[in-house]
């Protein structure tokens, strides 16, 4: 594609877009419900179609940016502590940043009939929640990068709080807490490092790529580098940081839930990948072992809880914990396979997660209850509904031939030379979810009915959402070579010389 | 001098510098004269006071603008208008200003509308004035005095009120009980340097480097470090603070808050910076427990608070810890971060009780973390004032008071205290339960009982919105205001 | 013989402030308390200040004594009776102990004065100990004295404010 896109503030439309959109809502709070939900869909919208046009870009990288970087924007901002509005995207953030947008949409799609009190803050948080992640994919300054990362915590929490089942508070408060006191560590780090960097340079930067580099003692850095991880564990969130997740999940309502799974989980992987190793290579890889261990216990582990669980919604969010498990695994080989694989595990989960969570707030919508006893026979009486859940379920569980096959297999391939024993422990890991989904769905869709529920089929709105992503998943899983093809020039600079 | 020569010229021989406490004279000038129009007036139109006191205050504050990067110093030294006393005078008239705007709507509610109250705020604004500016001993003691008689009478307003009543009483009996700490502190400094001169004392230690091995001197330092403890609430000198706070006006919960603890932080920086630099090892050994036990104390207390005012009372103790953090590192990042965190402090804080005042009832009723049950959403733009404020308070960007404890803990690691930045970082996590509980409240509850209509005076309207402003412009473009803090260090 | 005197009057000094906070009778109390202010007085003259002791004794012990004991005659405060709050007493003499722990390390442990002051027994002779104050309060401290007009007024403005019958 030969336009020219430099010059052109992409990524900061990217970040302010749905913020702006959202209060675009404000001064029809009051009047004009019917425009709520348009007005936020069309910036959802417009959201994704800005995010797919950045796909061409990745042709030619932008002057003055750093290697694989091809948007680039770059201000002075907070001049005294020489912080900057740096916004960079590579092919890592270009994936991201359209699962972000697309992810999203599906939340305001599967909250537009559930959501009936406080409609245009909903929307609004929504939207607030959709630019701080796409700003913490974006940022190349640590404090920048700080600064959406807590931004994106408020609306979470609102989300969570008022439009939550059952004990909502207490998980909102949770879910808060947990990822606050681990981000203040990393905040105490990231100005350590700083410190550091400037005292050794003279130059005092927060940005990423001046920071890269800074020869830090390995004790230090050890700790400094133990407080990233800490802060992303939490979000990832790896065993026996997760404890958080199924509350959060079971309790938050449907869009909630979908935004939880398909977006916040990312972020933690992706601090990891873009902060984490390339800041502290060495003390990334004396503590890998520590990373891969955390890895596999919690794919283990979460698949073995999974196993136990009676609502619906907290079986998938363990699955979740057992997937990004993988995810982890894939960062701690750090081979260009499987960070590919882990990369694209989590757009696939993404997807496919949120796709989970989206049938299941139907199914909840329809009867009320997410009890696994209270379904039987659900394919009898609604056989398109019953039929994508079995597609999500099994894109799920890793069937080969949809995504999440793709990206399992690409992090065991890679890691295998790494560490033969955590690929043995985890390669156990992808056959128990099929042993929890395959239970699920009898029970759920063949059994016969247990009580007499009415579920009415999709509608055709629902059907055209779970197409599309059914469609995603399909092609992912037959076809990932654009996508790998877009992670192959950030991956080889991340790795550099590791592969 | 010489003691045997009558001096000529008194004037002269004073040092007298009308420069050097111009702010003051003009402050006390126009408190005089609201004393003077008080008389003339009757009690419905004891507004007019406050409205005359707010014009008075922003002269004043040009006045402050105008001395900016004119240092002068005055009357032998006892008085240095400086940057650094500048920038937190501006502090002071800044928290003056916001108190007054949420003053009037209160007095008519409790029906204790009495002029006096506006010439009493800005008496104590003129203390804390002269404790800022204050490079005397002497100069800095009776401004605290002057600061103090005046908060004791306003802790005490709300005559018919009981709680108000034990509020000013307790506030007068423990104030005079620092008070003697810090005068004994004072006065063994003085024995064993000869001066009460802040830079006086710095160079006769430092001329005389044996003293430092004076355990009266060491003695006077501590007593003093009590004394100041006792202003800024630092535990385990704190006691006092919630049943004052509780009981007070709310307005002048607000202002005591804010307004006296900065001037107790700026005379505490004054003399421990500028007189006892040769002491720097052992007071922030001192200041580094007072930080933790402080930070640490206050957020564990208010975590089981009910009601509201008592809650941000242990929530002020807790944020006085963190401006310990930035003083203990007491180098150029944690000072100015201690600059900067009170004037955003005031902001947030004075905004906070300024909702406080709207939605209690008469006679201090409806001050319960409950009675906001469903708040934020029968009165939505109120509801989010509040939380600007309340996140600003727990530290969550983009608010004022995220730059600021940042400020506050980059000169705490800088210094080295990396420990005490830690626990400065948790604290301020755990405290973020207390602030999300109000909002829980806010908008995760169902009203117990309807609201009442509200009524928003345009005066408070303006401080909501001042403080929004003051509260997001900082956190967002921060450059120019931390810009002005480092400058105002340059003691 | 100095230093006989300086004991005598110390002791009476500290017999007599403890009295003041004992005494169950508030006149007993005030009694005490102008027996105290007496003998900080003497502490003065013997210090070469007689205008400080003179100030003390009229100020203190004459003025503020005899108002206070006014006010008690007028209230016709009873005795108090009943048990005490005796934490207090435990505190109080916890804390008294570490305070003379404190000053005997003091007096062993130290030089007092590091510095000589301006003011010495042959200035004060020859100028008068009054206009020596005078003159320091009026050029060095003329600012703190100014204050201390305002501190003044703040006062009267609440007294009035808080006892006042009606406003």
């Amino acid at each position: 594609m030969g336009y020219d896109m430099t010059g052109f503030p992409f990524l900061t439309i990217l970040i302010f877009l749905p913020l702006a959109t959202g209060l675009c809502l404000l001064p029809v709070w009051n009047c004009r419900p019917d425009l709520w939900r348009p007005v936020a869909l069309a910036g959802a919208i417009a959201e994704l179609g800005v995010a797919c046009l950045c796909w061409p870009a990745a042709a030619a990288p932008a002057k003055g940016a750093p290697a694989g970087f091809f948007l680039f924007e770059d201000y002075p901002w907070i001049a005294e502590f020489g912080i900057r509005y740096t916004l960079g995207m590579d092919g890592l953030s270009l994936l991201l940043v359209i699962l972000t947008a697309f992810v999203t949409l599906i939340a305001m799609l599967a909250s537009w009939r559930p959501v009936i009190d406080r409609v245009p803050l909903h929307y609004l948080l929504i939207l607030a929640m959709e630019s701080g992640i796409m700003g913490v994919f974006l940022s190349l300054d640590l404090f920048l990068f700080y600064l959406f990362w807590e931004l994106m915590l408020i609306p979470m929490f609102f989300l969570i709080g008022i439009w939550g089942h059952g004990r909502r508070i207490y998980s909102a408060i949770k879910f808060f807490l947990f990822t606050l006191a681990g981000s203040l560590l990393m905040l105490l780090a990231i100005i350590t490092l700083y410190l550091i960097h400037g005292s050794q340079t003279g130059v005092y930067t927060f940005s990423l790529y001046g920071l890269i580099g800074t020869v830090v003692p390995h004790s230090t850095a050890l700790w400094l580098y133990g407080a990233f991880l800490l802060a992303f564990a939490i979000k990832f969130p790896l065993f026996p940081l997760h404890t958080w997740l199924p509350d959060a999940h079971t309790d938050a309502p449907t869009a909630g839930s979908v935004i939880l799974a398909g977006l916040l989980l990312k972020t933690g992987a992706y601090g990891l990948v873009r902060f984490g190793y390339p800041l502290f290579p060495a003390a990334a890889a004396t503590l890998s072992p520590l990373l891969m261990v955390m890895a596999v216990t919690g794919i283990l582990y979460a698949s073995w809880i999974a196993f136990a669980q009676s609502d619906m919604k907290r079986l998938v969010a363990y699955s979740s914990v057992g997937h990004m498990g993988f995810v982890a695994l894939g960062i701690a080989a750090w081979t260009p396979v499987a960070l590919s694989g882990a990369i694209l595990q989590m757009v696939n989960h993404g997807i496919t997660t949120s796709a989970m969570f989206a049938m299941i707030g139907m199914l909840d919508e329809r009867t009320g209850t997410r009890e696994i006893d209270a379904y039987g026979n659900v394919w009898g009486k609604a056989p398109r509904l019953s039929f994508f859940f079995l597609f999500f379920a099994m894109a799920s569980a890793g069937l080969p031939g949809l995504n999440n096959f793709v990206g399992e297999f690409l992090i065991l391939t890679g890691s295998f030379k790494v560490s033969h024993l955590a690929v043995a422990l985890a390669g156990i890991g992808v056959i128990l979810p099929l042993v929890y989904t395959v239970r699920l769905i009898q029970e759920l869709l063949f059994q016969e009915e247990r009580r007499p529920l009415i579920i009415p089929d999709l509608t055709v709105t629902e059907c055209g959402m779970v197409v599309v992503m059914a469609c995603l998943d399909l092609y992912i899983g037959l076809h990932p070579g654009p996508l790998l093809d877009m992670l192959h020039s950030p991956v080889a600079i991340l790795t550099g010389g590791a592969g | 001098m010489d003691m045997l020569q009558f001096p000529a010229n008194i004037a002269a021989a004073a040092g007298v510098n009308f420069a050097a406490i111009m702010p003051e004279v003009i402050l006390s000038v126009i408190a005089m004269a609201l004393l003077l129009v008080n008389v003339f007036i009757n009690s419905e139109q004891k507004a007019y006071l406050g409205y005359l006191s707010l014009i008075g205050i922003v002269v004043t504050f040009f006045s402050v603008v105008s001395g900016w990067g004119a240092p002068q110093s005055g009357f032998n030294n006892s008085v240095l208008q400086d940057n650094f006393s500048l920038f937190f005078k501006g502090t002071f008239l800044v928290s003056a200003f916001l108190t007054i705007l949420i003053t009037d709507q209160y007095l008519k509610r409790e029906e204790c509308n009495w002029g006096e109250i506006y010439p009493l705020i800005l008496f104590a604004t003129v203390g804390m004035m002269l404790m800022a500016s204050g490079t005397d001993l002497m100069t800095i003691f009776l401004g605290l005095e002057v600061l103090s008689v005046s908060l004791y009478v306003l802790a005490g307003f709300n005559r018919a009120n009981l709680k108000s009543n034990e509020a000013g009483l307790k506030y007068f009996l423990l104030g005079a009980f620092s008070t003697g700490f810090l005068l004994y502190g004072m006065a063994l400094i003085y024995g064993s340097t000869g001066t009460t001169r802040v830079a006086a004392i710095a160079s006769y230690i430092s001329q005389n480097g044996m003293v430092l091995s004076n355990p009266m001197l060491v003695a006077g330092m501590l007593l003093m470090a009590v004394g100041f403890s006792f202003k800024i609430a630092a535990a385990p000198f704190h006691m006092w603070t919630p049943d004052v706070y509780e009981g007070a006006p709310t307005p002048m919960t607000a202002f005591m808050s804010v307004g006296p603890k900065a001037a107790g932080f700026a005379a505490f920086l004054r003399v421990f910076i500028v007189a006892l630099p040769a002491m720097k090892a052992d007071w922030s050994e001192l200041l580094w427990v007072l930080a933790v036990l402080t930070m640490t104390v206050g957020n564990i207390t208010a975590l089981k608070q009910t009601n509201i005012k008592r809650m941000l009372a242990y929530s002020s103790i807790a944020h006085a810890g963190y401006v310990l953090v930035g003083f203990t590192a007491g180098n150029a990042v944690g000072t100015a971060g201690v600059l900067f965190y009170m004037l955003s402090y005031a902001f947030m804080n004075i905004g906070a009780f300024a909702i406080i005042v709207l939605v209690g009832r008469k006679g201090e009723e409806n001050n319960n973390v409950s009675d906001y049950a469903g708040f934020g959403f029968k009165h939505p733009v109120l509801g989010m004032c509040m939380s600007i404020f309340l996140f600003s308070l727990a530290g969550i960007p983009p608010a004022a008071g995220f730059i600021g404890k940042f400020y506050l803990f980059s000169g705490a690691i800088q210094a080295g205290y990396v420990w005490l930045a830690i626990i400065g970082v948790l604290n301020s996590a755990a405290s973020v339960y207390y602030y999300l509980r109000v909002m829980v409240f806010m908008y995760m509850k169902d009203p117990t009982e309807e609201f009442d209509w509200l009524a928003v005076s345009p005066s408070l309207a303006l401080c909501l919105l001042l403080s929004v402003a003051g509260v997001l412009i900082p956190g967002i473009v921060p450059g120019t205001l931390l810009d002005l803090a480092q400058k105002a260090i340059l003691m | 013989m100095e230093t006989i005197f300086f004991t005598i009057v110390a002791a009476v000094t500290v017999l007599s402030g403890i009295m003041v906070v004992t005494c169950r009778n508030p006149i007993n109390s005030a009694l005490s308390l102008i027996l105290t202010f007496f003998c900080i007085a003497t502490l003065y003259v013997t210090l070469d200040a007689p205008f400080m002791a003179a100030v003390q004794v009229l100020v203190y012990a004459g003025a503020i004594m005899v108002l206070i004991v006014f006010v008690i005659m007028l209230l016709n405060i009873r005795s108090e009776v009943g048990r005490r709050y005796t934490h207090a007493g435990i505190i109080g003499t916890v804390v008294g102990f570490l305070m003379l722990v404190l000053t005997f390390n003091f007096l062993n442990n130290s030089s007092l004065t590091g510095a000589k002051g301006l003011i010495t027994t042959d200035v004060i002779n020859k100028i008068g100990h009054t206009e020596l104050i005078a003159r320091s309060m009026f050029t060095d401290f003329l600012l703190p004295f100014e204050i201390t007009s305002i501190l003044l007024l703040v006062a009267i403005i609440g007294a009035v404010i808080l006892s006042k019958k009606k406003i």
